[in-house]
């Protein structure tokens, strides 16, 4: 069995209380998002970026027909998927972005050189670049560093642009052996944090269960999500289709296209050089 | 796995997360990313200019000379750009740690590094031939130094292409073949513009009518690809080619920057005055690099606005 660890976010137990942000936030020292009202249901957060690690969806679905009033709301705590072939981690053009020995997606802040395009590169709109760094505020994560190199990345990152960010998986708590710090505060066991096979497996009866029970159900990223992605560290249960919940039906690993975007500038190339030959050849 | 029913009187439609953004665009906000990417096309075709051009004629010569001095410069300037983008110098150097061959932008900076490396050589080639180095220098310059810059140049000048198109962005990854093509086609017609310029303004203006029937050839390629583009790229494309972007586009890059140098150029063929020839030349350079510019601009920005569409991003271009 792979040591891979994961986490299996069963949406159909989470309550929306937001735990997993506060205590992600918390643990990792991550700044406020300042308090924005945006009116949609109780999401306040809206999405992931650079200091929000975690993010609760709100779902609310209100029609009507013959039968009267259907609704139900759906709550999904999204999260970095620490995918098996990551956008980022291919694009990084420092190193700066590994994986590491809990086979996780971990970005390495004193060598992420902020150049931005590990954001451009994810196909699930995760990984952010924090712009500016409040030195009043609260520090930054440096998990994986000892005292003395996180306070010279401090005074780095202040006033110098940012470095990107995204979940650990609570690398630094994974390797003292506690739980991250999300799945630990879910009160109802919504995320749940563990071997990714084990999780998998669990997933796969819960949905029977769940199918038993007559409710639809359906695994994200527990298989290959198809364009090259495979699957994911970080799965989800869902109960309505991805979309819904603002994750891609057909996420693409951004490298797949490069063959063609290599073949077809060689042969404009080729092509130029030949226009060109002919127009210098004659002295 | 998605065959899942929608609840009673939503089968057809497509939720949305309060139609938030599901992608996210890199902070490209200013005008060295945008200015980055105009001068790595440049420097490709720069490379190809100082490749073509013949040793044992005068004017063709001292263009080799010019293409390869502008070329230098350029390669020096682009670091310092990218620079001034990540913040500190050393956010640079971070780039040299590794080598990786599936990141473009990993592979540019090392192509930029060794076309700097070749620019660099054949310039102490052209300062000893001159006299304004010693002989004996053009031993760190071998002739396979040309062709290694024209190749060096081509792969410079592709990669900006593919750095877009090989990413998550909507827009960009529509344009998987066109963005790497136009990226070539139009460093090369601005290459052969700044050449132009810088002959005239040099008093060479014996061999602006080749550079200007290669730009042409470069002009009519660009034209062709962002038609194609066009045809092909749907909804994809449309902050690309509609709207307020789509405007600047047809505007400064299609009719300024590609057919109205093309006219001026086709002109040129013409018997002119030598006054009224040059200010023409001066003008279809100087439109050229404009339209150039603008669309690397248009192609960032596009990729910027393109993700505040989520239904685009739920099937993402193959």
């Amino acid at each position: 069995m792979s040591d891979a660890t994961g986490f299996f976010t069963d949406t159909t137990l989470c309550i929306g209380c937001k735990a997993c942000e506060v205590a992600c936030k918390q643990w990792n020292e991550l700044p406020s998002d300042g308090f924005d009202f945006t009116g949609n249901s109780y999401d306040n957060t809206s999405e992931l970026s650079g200091t929000t690690w975690r993010h609760v969806a709100f779902v609310e679905q209100m029609t009507v027909d013959q039968g009267g009033l259907h609704d139900r709301w759906l709550m999904s705590s999204d999260v970095c998927k620490h995918c098996t072939n990551a956008g980022c981690l291919e694009a990084c053009p420092t190193g700066a972005i590994i994986r590491n020995e809990f086979d996780s997606v971990f970005i390495q802040p004193d060598i992420c050189n902020g150049c931005g395009y590990c954001v451009a590169s994810c196909p699930f709109g995760v990984v952010d670049v924090i712009e500016r760094f409040d030195p009043e505020g609260v520090r930054y994560n440096l998990a994986s560093l000892n005292e003395a190199r996180r306070e010279d990345n401090e005074t780095a990152l202040q006033g110098h642009g940012g470095v990107a960010g995204k979940c650990t998986l609570c690398y630094d708590r994974q390797k003292l052996g506690f739980v991250p710090a999300c799945a630990k505060a879910c009160p109802t066991e919504s995320i749940q944090f563990g071997n990714v096979e084990q999780l998998r497996e669990r997933a796969r009866r819960r949905v029977e269960t769940l199918t038993e029970r007559g409710v639809q159900a359906q695994l994200y990223g527990a298989d290959d999500v198809g364009g090259g992605v495979g699957p994911l560290n970080a799965f989800f249960l869902l109960t309505d289709r991805p979309e819904a919940y603002n994750l891609p039906a057909q996420p693409v690993l951004p490298s797949t296209r490069q063959p063609d975007g290599y073949a077809a500038a060689a042969v404009a190339v080729v092509g130029l050089a030949v226009a060109g030959w002919m127009i210098f050849r004659n002295a | 796995m998605h065959e899942l029913t929608e609840p009673p009187g939503r089968e057809d439609f497509t939720p949305t997360y309060y139609d938030r953004p599901l992608l996210k665009a890199p902070h490209w906000d200013n005008w060295n990313v945008i200015t980055y990417l105009f001068l790595g096309g440049i420097m490709g075709g720069l490379g190809l200019i100082q490749l073509l051009t013949h040793g044992d004629d005068a004017s063709e010569r001292r263009l080799k000379r010019t293409a390869r001095m502008t070329s230098f410069l350029l390669a020096a300037a682009n670091p310092a750009i990218l620079t001034s983008h990540l913040g500190r110098p050393e956010r640079f150097l971070n780039m040299l740690r590794i080598v990786k061959f599936k990141s473009p932008m990993s592979l540019g900076v090392w192509g930029l590094v060794f076309y700097s490396g070749a620019a660099g050589a054949n310039v102490v080639r052209e300062l000893a031939n001159s006299g304004s180095l010693p002989r004996w220098m053009r031993f760190f310059a071998p002739r396979i130094l040309t062709p290694v810059q024209a190749l060096l140049g081509a792969f410079t000048a592709g990669y900006t292409g593919v750095l877009l198109s090989a990413t998550a962005n909507p827009f960009w990854s529509s344009g998987k073949r066109h963005i790497p093509a136009v990226s070539v086609a139009s460093g090369l017609s601005s290459a052969c513009a700044l050449s132009t310029l810088l002959s005239v303004l040099g008093g060479n203006d014996r061999v602006t009518h080749k550079l200007e029937r290669l730009e042409m050839v470069a002009s009519a390629t660009e034209f062709a690809i962002l038609a194609h583009f066009e045809q092909h790229a749907g909804t994809y494309g449309a902050p690309f080619f509609t709207g307020a972007r789509g405007k600047k586009l047809r505007t400064y890059t299609i009719q300024a920057g590609i057919l109205a140098p093309m006219a001026l150029n086709l002109i040129g063929l013409l018997p002119l005055p030598k006054p009224v020839d040059a200010t023409r030349a001066v003008i279809a350079s100087v439109l050229t690099l404009v339209g150039g510019y603008i669309l690397r601009e248009s192609l960032v920005e596009a990729g910027k606005l393109s993700v505040r569409d989520p239904r685009t991003a739920f099937v993402q271009p193959t």
